[in-house]
């Protein structure tokens, strides 16, 4: 699959009927989840047949879905977090407590 | 209510779980029943709305069941008004009502009025945001409220201007934006005189009839633009409104017979690529017209705003006219947040010299409109006016003079509230032509340009009523003022 097809067209690329209505070929990446465009994960459509019923989604609206998904995500860390924090930089916070409390006094912090 | 016993295989969900369906499951699991139980339904006697409860239920009890309400905020109307029966999550609770029997809809049709179809909700609601293309499976508020509208009229219950719209669109061929002064297929390309055209080809430009009747100086900004870097294209043989408006208010059957003409009509001049200018236009091809004919409708859809961008990376626009004001862009939300397309827009105003560009992120945008769309202006217009107050107090604290648009349908009632504030409402591809020294032409409709008019003629322009504002009337198109007091300068030569 070619590069342009994996990240489908821009936003404002021309409309025609054909392209927009034929995904791309799935790549499967776990026993219930594929990979359609690059980084847009959907459940494996014969999951979702007894539980919820599948839309139609020409290509640009699933793609519509995943960018506005990052761009909100974007929008949400440059409103609200000060500082990006790793989850490695937390753990040792946790370890570092944990090392520093005498035996017998967890529960009394 | 959930019921749960072994199944005839031998298999207990209960003490062995497993994912229905999942091809790692043992064989004898293929056949598992589901056993979930739900709530009876109470048999609807109208045929009609059992059929429409029945193809929007799931869409509904996807809102019902979920309640995150991150909708209210983002929805131009609850902004305004505060009303908790015009929310998109009352518009599908109405749904799970009418399933069960205790609402019809001559109770709720005059709710689903308050709408632009702005698509904010929709796409601010997690259940598109964050999960729509994982379940392939997303909120459809605007659906639902097209489907309303639609069983409503089917119903024979019609809110009055909507159906005086409607009906006069159908006479005409074209919607009546002019208000008492009729359009007609005759004067369908006024728009373009002058600017020596042919009809048919292989391209062809769609003009909405609120370009082409009223703001005609955004047609021919578009064309002259075009013309400019050579580009070729002609206009359509025979145009009709798209239909889009019909479509939204609930006039399914007319909305589709002019699709149906439009269609016919490209295929007679041998059209295989429809150029659009108009956002509400570019809805209403790429979604409704698929809808009604599948795969036959084989024809290209361009923006035109893609076109232009595409055009000035490519060298073939090269904007060297100043333009020296302070603007702020109003992103179209059937561009943002219905298709995405906030970028070209962008480009294209970054390559203006002269102009200070106050931003406004596209997802602060989500919670922005005109209150143009969805046929609002027509039936409530008042709320319209709410709306685009609302929409030019944001642009006013950014203490910009222009608020820059790229949707007709969006300008007039933008124009009027910013005519309260002395800022100017133009238009995306109006103010490319400019810098690319094009005089345009046309009107800039009723409020109009006044910084444009006051800097062509010299003579400062009063703020309200009457101008078609730098549109340089004399070039054809006429500013539909009649012949007095437009305030371009002009004397009256329309």
């Amino acid at each position: 699959m070619s590069d342009v097809s994996r990240h489908g067209p821009s936003a404002a690329s021309a409309y025609r009927y054909a392209e927009q209505m034929t995904p791309p070929d799935p790549r499967r990446v776990s026993m219930v989840a594929l990979e359609t465009f690059a980084h847009v994960y959907e459940v494996d459509p014969r999951l979702m047949q007894r539980w919820v019923l599948q839309q139609t989604f020409p290509n640009w609206d699933t793609l519509r879905i995943m960018n506005s998904r990052h761009d909100h995500l974007d929008w949400m860390h440059a409103h609200f977090a000060h500082k990006v924090i790793p989850g490695s930089e937390l753990l040792a916070e946790v370890a570092a407590e944990t090392e520093t409390v005498p035996v017998g006094q967890e529960g009394q912090r | 209510m959930t019921d749960t016993q072994t199944d005839p295989a031998g298999a207990d969900a209960l003490s062995r779980p497993f994912t229905p369906g999942a091809p790692s499951n043992a064989p004898e699991l293929s056949e598992y029943r589901d056993l979930v139980k739900g709530p009876d339904i109470v048999p609807l006697a109208d045929p009609k709305t059992r059929e429409f409860v029945q193809e929007w239920r799931n869409a509904s009890y996807n809102c019902y069941s979920s309640g995150h309400k991150f909708c209210r905020e983002v929805c131009p109307v609850m902004q305004v008004t505060r009303n908790e029966s015009w929310t998109p999550t009352a518009f599908h609770a109405n749904v799970v009502a009418m399933e069960r029997g205790e609402l019809d809809i001559a109770d709720i049709a005059a709710d689903y009025v308050n709408c632009t179809q702005c698509g904010a909700c929709e796409l601010r609601c997690p259940n598109t945001l964050f999960t729509g293309d994982f379940y392939r499976f997303r909120t459809r508020t605007v659906d639902v409220v097209k489907a309303v509208r639609a069983l409503a009229v089917e119903s024979d219950i019609h809110q009055p201007q909507w159906k005086s719209w409607n009906e006069r669109t159908n006479d005409r061929t074209h919607e009546p934006v002019l208000g008492q002064t009729p359009v007609s297929q005759e004067r369908v390309r006024d728009w373009a005189e002058g600017l020596d055209i042919p009809i048919g080809g292989d391209t062809i430009l769609f003009v909405d009839c609120e370009a082409a009747f009223y703001r005609t100086s955004v047609p021919r900004a578009v064309a002259q633009v075009l013309q400019s870097a050579g580009y070729e294209f002609g206009l359509m043989g025979e145009q009709w409104c798209c239909g889009g408006p019909a479509a939204e208010m609930g006039y399914v059957d007319q909305a589709r017979r002019f699709a149906r003409h439009n269609l016919d009509n490209w295929r007679t001049t041998g059209t295989k690529r429809v150029l659009v200018l108009d956002p509400h236009d570019y809805i209403t091809f790429t979604e409704d017209y698929p809808k009604y004919f599948g795969a036959e409708f084989d024809i290209e859809v361009v923006l035109v705003i893609e076109v232009f961008a595409e055009l000035i990376r490519q060298g073939r626009l090269t904007p060297t006219v100043p333009v020296n004001r302070t603007i702020t862009y109003h992103d179209p939300c059937r561009l943002n947040k219905r298709k995405g397309i906030w970028k070209e827009p962008r480009e294209i105003l970054r390559a203006i010299p002269g102009l200070t560009f106050e931003d406004v992120d596209r997802v602060t945008q989500w919670s922005y409109c005109s209150g143009g769309g969805g046929g609002l202006p027509v039936e409530k217009p008042e709320l319209t006016a709410a709306i685009s107050a609302n929409r030019l107090d944001k642009a006013a604290q950014l203490n910009v003079d222009t608020l820059v648009s790229a949707c007709p349908w969006s300008e007039r009632p933008l124009s009027e509230a910013g005519d309260a504030r002395d800022i100017d409402v133009v238009d995306l591809h109006e103010l490319l032509a400019e810098s690319l020294g094009i005089t345009v032409g046309g009107s800039r409709g009723e409020v109009g340009d006044k910084r444009a008019a006051t800097a062509r003629t010299g003579v400062p322009q009063p703020r309200g009523r009457g101008g078609c504002g730098g549109g340089g009337c004399h070039s054809g198109g006429g500013c539909g003022n009649g012949s007095s007091g437009c305030g371009c300068g002009c004397g009256g030569q329309h």
